[in-house]
This record gives structure tokens, C-alpha cells and sequence, in this order.
């Protein structure tokens, strides 16, 4: 069976004047901001601040919370991700990653295989081929190569992020998504986590939330630092980190509120 | 991409279309008990047939011409109340005392014990109560009594041993939800254990054990078959311990098989106004959990002054004796039953092949069984047929695709909430008066089948509605987020991982299509000679058999016989759950413990 026709989204994401409220709560307030191709975009502040909830607005993620309403322009490669289209292309397209790793309660193949099945792909060669792929893109294959067909729950932590990584890359997605993708993590699996993002970054548009200001100057080519729902100052990582330009932000990220 | 599109709409539209059709059924129910009843209301009059304490109808009474029989059902009422506060001084006081013992006394080695052991006593089929009411306490009775032993005395034991395993049950887990911490400062203040348990771990927990008695109460409101076996069922006022006397349950059930225009219309009011008690209790219930929510919430709880709790009648080292004799008596009653029926009835059992496997001869004194597991099995197939799947398609409409509080949703899950507390009987009733007209006025194994599957959907809902709940929600996010639709999300993820929730419900199906007999007896029909040929013929289930051999009292070896086969079903049952749930348990959370090896 072939594979079927589905819309393709692009690389680079632009934001304009956008608000979202979950029921009264105003929780982003008039954001604008661009997000170019190919490049790694770290989201900090502290907690409730906004980041993640913005974040989940370029997959759409927040349509299934209760009483969430979205305005202002939403554009991946100039296409309003909130008119008319097909949700579901549209998270092919722009995968995620989540904090706590979630793999499916199925064996290591199946859980890669999920995603390309869903779209169409049935031959066994081509998804052998597929979850081979994104196991390597994960640098994972090394770990998990003799042994696919037992449960993806009984791998380690560290292990099981790189899983959900490589089941998202294995939808071809153009931007990835990652919401606090190393919190859950030992130092160590953070490490090669961060690492996997610097390759990705070659091929894909990342954006990424962290706690961790260290990691966010170590991978990150631009950051945005947001406070209680306003977007306070965004721009290349290494002038955000050694000048910022807001009082705010150089508040945060010498450690004296958050 | 329009595929999916339709397959979403589908997927929404046959799951939402379940949700419709239990939300109507329930409908259907009251509307048919309504426009059954109302007119025998009108035609005897609401206080005569409340107040009224002659019953003595006449099957040709029609509502065109005048009474010549009489219909008033306040015996009943007051039998009904006598039983039911019966049945709760012997089982809530019973139940409430072992779980006592086993929270709080049990030795960690016995718990699985005396858990198995509540488990079983919660199993056992009502009609294998009342035969064992009839064959063991009945003649133990009449050793004191003036009669055969039957009356409020022994309907009060057997329905007290009845709900005792609700109310232990529910006790148990109130107490367990006691916070520990309360439990250590009063340990750190030097009390003992028994001291700490009685002054403040139980009376912490009070909201909860009220809420457990009323539930039983519910139970013993609605029961039926065991009450009838032992009742006398004159219809009198219960004038003493040995006197025969009948309650709401048994009026229905007893004549509805012949039942005349009016006195159909009787019966059906008699339903109404034992679901008229059944949902105060119910009520009462509601309020009392949602106080106990409260109580639990709100940090600031005012409690009522300390001197009533100094009055709770028991001092510790009294109430931990009472706890360990109330959970020796369950056992003791597990074994005497089971050891009384095992010992009376394998003997006929094993020795008479055709018991099992024989044909039914004719006025001969040869009896088989064959037919009525036949058509045990038929129902079971059926009804669990039409009840699962329309059961879980509804848990998953109500749980994946609706705003918890949308109207639409609370309106369903009220109605099916209802539903769950409605008495077999009242079922039965429905299925005469609704099933048995459209196959041509008899019974069938079909009719018995519709009739049971309705009462099966609650339980149905609920328990998958609750294994739905516990399926992670981080795994339909990671499927949605790969651009997978809500429908290949629920049946490749979520379903599967609800798999021991579901699963469990079958079981709980499957034991009480066995158990319950009150819904089977008018709308399957009474013919246990003929293995029924379809679905269209009559037959018995196991336990209608059992009433029938135990009642006409000329085939008490087979009956006792019957019963030891309803037990070892109930057993397997019982086993076979708990070691699949146990299975696709571990195997669920083998990665786990791989981890952490």
C-alpha cells in the first residue's frame, strides 16, 4: 500500500500578537517572535511563565485542554496553523518530545514503528528501515539493536527519552518540539541527549523548554526568556547570556529571582 | 487524508451512538415502570395501595370493571423495613467489625486469607444462600421455633451474611485512607495500638463506615431469592421472630408469573415504590460520601464533640476482641456453608452420571442438569454479547471524547449511575413487561438475555470507565503528537492498556449472569426438561434450577447437587480472575521491575 498524500509543513515558525487564555487565566500575552530554520531555539523563565504553553501551540497540543482559547497568527512557513487544516498533518510535521518519556507499553520496534504506521506504511523492509534509521538520528541503535522486540518500558530512562526522540524523528518531522526534555534525566543521559540535539539541529528546526540555563547556553543558537506570559527579551543565545538587554532577563539568569 | 476524516466521524458517531442507547434505556425503564404502574395507582388508589394491609388479589380484575380483590401493600413495607434493619444489625455490625480486624489486627500472613474469604462470601449466588437458608438454618431454627423456622429471624441472618461483604469491604478501604500520620502521633503520645485504632483511627474514618452500612442497606432493600427461600412470604405483618411474613422483592417475584391486568399493574406499582426506597437510600448515600469528601478536603473539619466519641460502646481491648470474632465468624460461615453443600451434594454428584450428562425422562425420577448449563451458557454469550461491547464503547465515549462537565455527559453518567442501583428484580419486572410482548407473550432464553444484559451494562461502565482513567494520559499525548487520530489512539493504546479493567468486567459479568436468578425467572422461562433449541425456547439457568428443585422439595440431592456446581463455577471464577488481572498486571509493569534490577 502506497504511502498516502499528506500536507507537508515547513521549517521556520513566526508568531504575531498572540494570546491565549485557559478559561480567565491570560497566560500568553501579545507574543510575537520568529523562529527560522534549522536553528535551535531554547524557551527559559521560570515556572508557569508561559514557555511550555506556547510551545504547545505550534502542534496544537493545547486544542485538547478544556476552556483554552488561542488568538493572533500562528505561521509555519507563512501557512496559519489555525485556519484550516489537518491537525493531524500538522503534528506529523512538527513532532514533540515531553518531559517525563512516554513510551508506549509495546515492544521498542512497535513504538518507532507507530508513527509510520499511522501514515500508511506497511511493508516490513521500509518500516525495518525507517525505525533502523531513527534509532541511529537517536543515537540509540547501538544500545537496543539486539533486542527490539522486548518492551520499550524496561529500558532506562535516559534510554527511554532517546526512544521517544527517535519514534518522533521517524515521521520525518521538519520542527521538533521538546518540552523540558532532559528534566526527568541523570546528568549523564542529559549529556548525550544534548549532544543528539547539536546533530539534529543540522536537518530541523528545534525548540526546545529548559530549567537549565547551562544547558540552554551550551545548545542553544537563540533563547527567549519569558515572564508570567510576556515574551521579555529573545535573541542569540551568546548575547542574552553575556548582555542582556532587559534588566529582567540578567536578573534571571544571574540567579536572583525564579 | 479524507479517509481518516471518516473514520474520526465513524469512530465518534458509533461510540457516542452507545453512550445514546444506555443513556435511553434507562429511559425506557422508568418510562415502562411509570406507564406500567400509574394506571394501578389511579384504579386502586395511592393510599389504599400504600396503606392498605390486605393483599388479596384477583387475577381477573380488569380496569374496566370494578375490584373484587384487595391490594395494599403496607405489610410488605413494613416486612421490607424489618428484614432490612435486621439484616444490618447482624451484617453491619458483623462487617464493620472485620474490617476492623482486618486493617488494623490482621497478621500480614492472613490478610490474603481473609481477603480471599470476603471475596468468596461476596460471590456466592443469592439462591445458593437461600437453599443453604432452607437445608441448614431453617431446621436449626425450628429447633427453638414454633414453626419451620422460617420469619424474620433467618431472613435476618442470611441477609445480614449477605451484605456483610459490602460493608466489610467498604469499611475497609475508609480506614485504609486514614492518614498515617494520624496514627503515628498517637502512637508518639504513647498510646497503644489498640487504643490508637479505636479513639482515633475509626472515628476518623466514620463518614466512610456510615456511607458502607447504607450501601448495604441498598443491598438488602433489593434482594430478592434468598428472602423468598426463607421468608414464609404470607403477606402479614412480621409479628415476631418465627412468623411468616413477605417483603416488597417477593411479591414481585412470586406472582408475576401469573399475574392478571390489575394485578400486573399492582406488581409493577409494588416496583415503584421499592425503587422509591432504594433511591432515599441512595441519596442518603450521595450525601454522606460527599460529606465524607468534604470532611476530607477541608482541612478545618469541625468534629462533633469529643464526648459522643468517648461514648462509641466499646472499650479498645473489648472492640479488638470483637473485631477478631466477627472475622472468625465470616470464616466460620464460608466453611459451613461450603463444607455442608460440598458434603451433601458431591456424593449425588459424582455418583449419578446422569445428573450431568443424562436425559431427561418424563415423570421418571431421573434428573439432569444439561439443559440448564446449556442455557447458563447461552445467556452468558448473549448477554455479555450485547453488554461488553456496548459497556466499554460507552466508558470510552464518556471518558475520551466529553468535557467532564458538559450537561450531556453528567446527564448519562447520572442515568447510568441510577441504573447501577436499581434491584435485579426491578429488571425482571421490566423484561416482562417490556421483552416478553414482543416475542409473543413467553419466555425465552432471548427475553432473559435482553433482560440481563441491561442489568449487566452499569457495572460494564464503570469498571472500564475506572481502567480508562488509569491509563496514563501521557500516552495519548505521545500518539497524538505523532499525528495519530483519537480513534487508532483509543484502539491501539488506550484500550489495550485497559485491557485488565475490561477484562475484569467480563468476570464480574459472567459470576453474576450465574448468580442472579430474580431477573431470569419469568422472562427465560421455567422449562429445565428441554435443552433449549434457540434462542426463541425457555429454559433455566443453573440458579432459577436450583430455586426450582429447593421449592418443590422432591429432588433435594439434585438440588444440593445444582448448588455445588453454582459454587464451583463462582470459585473458578474467582480464581481464574485474579490470576489473569495478576498476569496482565505484571506483564504491564515488567518493564518496572526490569529497571530496577
Amino acid at each position: 500500500m502506497k504511502a498516502r498524500e499528506i500536507p507537508h509543513f515547513g521549517q521556520s515558525i513566526r508568531v504575531r500578537h498572540a494570546d491565549l487564555w485557559y478559561g480567565a487565566f491570560h497566560a500568553l500575552k501579545d507574543i510575537c517572535i520568529d523562529l527560522p530554520s534549522r536553528t535551535l531555539t531554547a524557551f527559559i523563565g521560570p515556572s508557569g511563565c508561559g514557555k511550555s504553553t506556547l510551545l504547545k501551540c505550534f502542534n496544537r497540543m493545547n486544542d485538547m485542554v478544556e476552556k483554552c482559547r488561542v488568538s493572533g497568527e500562528f505561521l509555519i512557513d507563512g501557512v496559519s496553523i489555525y485556519g484550516k487544516i489537518d491537525v493531524n498533518a500538522l503534528r506529523k510535521s512538527v513532532g514533540m518530545v515531553f518531559q517525563k518519556p512516554n513510551p508506549f507499553p509495546m515492544s521498542i520496534y512497535d513504538n518507532i514503528a507507530y508513527g509510520p504506521r499511522t501514515f500508511g506504511v506497511r511493508k516490513r523492509a521500509e518500516l525495518d528501515a525507517i525505525v533502523e534509521d531513527s534509532l541511529r538520528r537517536a543515537a540509540i541503535w547501538d544500545e537496543v539493536a539486539d533486542r527490539l522486540n522486548r518492551s520499550a518500558l524496561g529500558l532506562s530512562g535516559g534510554q527511554q527519552q532517546r526512544i521517544c526522540i527517535a519514534r518522533a524523528l521517524a515521521v520525518k518531522p521538519s520542527i521538533l518540539l521538546m518540552d523540558e526534555p532532559t528534566a526527568a534525566l541523570d546528568p549523564i543521559s542529559t549529556e548525550k541527549i544534548e549532544e543528539l540535539c547539536l546533530e539534529l539541529r543540522k536537518t530541523t528546526t528545534i525548540v526546545t523548554v529548559t530549567h537549565n540555563l547551562g544547558q540552554a547556553a551550551r545548545i542553544s543558537d537563540k533563547t527567549a526568556f519569558f515572564l508570567s506570559g510576556e515574551l521579555v527579551e529573545c535573541g542569540d543565545t551568546k548575547q542574552l547570556f553575556s548582555a542582556p538587554r532587559d534588566e529582567r532577563t540578567r536578573r534571571y539568569i544571574t540567579g536572583k529571582f525564579g | 487524508m479524507n479517509k481518516v476524516r471518516v473514520k474520526e466521524f465513524l469512530g465518534k458517531l458509533i461510540f457516542g451512538g452507545a453512550a445514546l442507547f444506555c443513556a435511553a434505556s434507562v429511559i425506557a425503564i422508568f418510562a415502562f415502570l411509570v406507564f406500567k404502574g400509574f394506571p394501578a395507582f389511579q384504579k386502586i388508589g395511592v393510599w389504599e395501595f400504600v396503606f392498605g394491609d390486605v393483599w388479596s388479589p384477583s387475577r381477573y380484575d380488569t380496569y374496566d370493571a370494578p375490584l373484587s380483590g384487595y391490594y395494599g401493600i403496607f405489610t410488605m413495607i413494613v416486612g421490607t423495613i424489618a428484614a432490612t434493619a435486621g439484616a444490618l444489625l447482624i451484617g453491619g455490625i458483623l462487617g464493620y467489625f472485620t474490617a476492623v480486624f482486618l486493617t488494623f489486627f490482621c497478621p500480614k500472613k492472613l490478610q490474603g486469607l481473609f481477603a480471599s474469604v470476603i471475596h468468596l462470601l461476596a460471590g456466592i449466588p443469592s439462591v445458593v444462600y437461600g437453599f443453604f437458608g432452607i437445608s441448614f438454618l431453617l431446621p436449626l431454627l425450628s429447633l427453638v421455633s414454633p414453626n419451620n423456622g422460617s420469619g424474620l429471624l433467618a431472613a435476618s441472618l442470611i441477609l445480614g451474611i449477605m451484605i456483610l461483604p459490602t460493608v466489610t469491604a467498604l469499611s475497609q478501604s475508609a480506614l485504609e485512607s486514614v492518614p498515617q500520620s494520624y496514627y503515628d502521633a498517637s502512637s508518639a503520645l504513647g498510646c497503644s495500638h489498640a487504643e490508637t485504632v479505636f479513639r482515633i483511627m475509626i472515628p476518623a474514618a466514620r463518614s466512610g463506615i456510615t456511607a458502607s452500612l447504607i450501601l448495604g442497606v441498598g443491598r438488602a432493600l433489593g434482594e430478592t431469592m434468598a428472602i423468598v427461600m426463607v421468608a414464609g412470604n404470607s403477606p402479614t405483618y412480621p409479628k415476631g421472630l418465627f412468623h411468616s411474613f413477605r417483603v416488597l422483592t417477593a411479591n414481585i417475584v412470586m406472582e408475576m408469573g401469573y399475574a392478571g391486568e390489575v394485578h400486573e399493574g399492582a406488581l409493577v406499582a409494588t416496583g415503584v415504590v421499592l425503587l422509591f426506597f432504594v433511591f432515599l437510600i441512595n441519596l442518603l448515600f450521595l450525601l454522606r460520601s460527599s460529606k465524607a469528601i468534604r470532611e476530607k478536603n477541608k482541612k478545618t473539619s469541625v468534629r462533633k464533640p469529643i464526648v459522643r466519641q468517648a461514648l462509641l460502646p466499646h472499650t479498645p481491648t473489648l472492640g479488638r476482641l470483637l473485631s477478631v470474632l466477627s472475622a472468625a465468624f465470616c470464616s466460620t460461615i464460608l466453611l459451613l456453608l461450603l463444607g455442608f453443600i460440598l458434603f451433601r451434594g458431591l456424593p449425588p454428584l459424582l455418583s449419578r452420571r446422569y445428573l450431568l450428562f443424562g436425559k431427561y425422562e418424563f415423570g421418571g425420577a431421573q434428573i439432569t442438569l444439561l439443559p440448564s448449563l446449556i442455557a447458563t451458557l447461552m445467556a452468558v454469550l448473549l448477554s455479555l454479547g450485547i453488554a461488553i461491547p456496548l459497556g466499554v464503547m460507552t466508558a470510552v465515549f464518556l471518558h475520551e471524547y466529553t468535557k467532564k462537565n458538559s450537561l450531556a455527559v453528567r446527564l448519562i453518567r447520572s442515568a447510568i449511575d441510577t441504573l447501577a442501583g436499581v434491584p435485579s428484580i426491578v429488571y425482571g419486572l421490566f423484561g416482562v413487561v417490556a421483552f416478553l410482548p414482543l416475542f409473543g407473550g413467553s419466555s425465552s432464553v432471548l427475553a432473559g438475555s435482553l433482560t440481563v444484559s441491561l442489568m449487566l451494562l452499569p457495572t460494564v461502565v464503570r469498571t472500564t470507565e475506572e481502567s480508562l482513567a488509569a491509563v496514563p494520559d501521557g500516552l495519548r499525548e505521545g500518539s497524538l503528537a505523532l499525528g495519530a487520530g483519537k480513534v487508532r489512539t483509543i484502539l491501539r493504546l488506550v484500550l489495550p492498556s485497559a485491557l485488565s479493567g475490561i477484562f475484569s468486567a467480563v468476570i464480574l459479568s459472567i459470576g453474576r449472569v450465574i448468580g442472579e436468578s430474580a431477573p431470569f425467572l419469568w422472562t427465560m422461562g421455567s422449562v429445565m426438561t428441554a435443552i433449549p433449541r434457540s434462542y426463541l425456547d425457555s429454559g433455566t439457568t443453573l440458579s432459577v434450577a436450583l430455586y426450582q428443585l429447593a421449592g418443590e422439595g422432591w429432588h433435594i440431592e439434585e438440588a444440593y447437587a445444582t448448588a455445588v456446581i453454582l459454587i464451583l463455577l463462582v470459585l473458578s471464577l474467582n480464581l481464574s480472575a485474579r490470576a489473569v488481572i495478576g498476569h496482565l498486571k505484571r506483564k504491564s509493569t515488567k518493564g518496572k521491575e526490569a529497571r530496577s534490577r
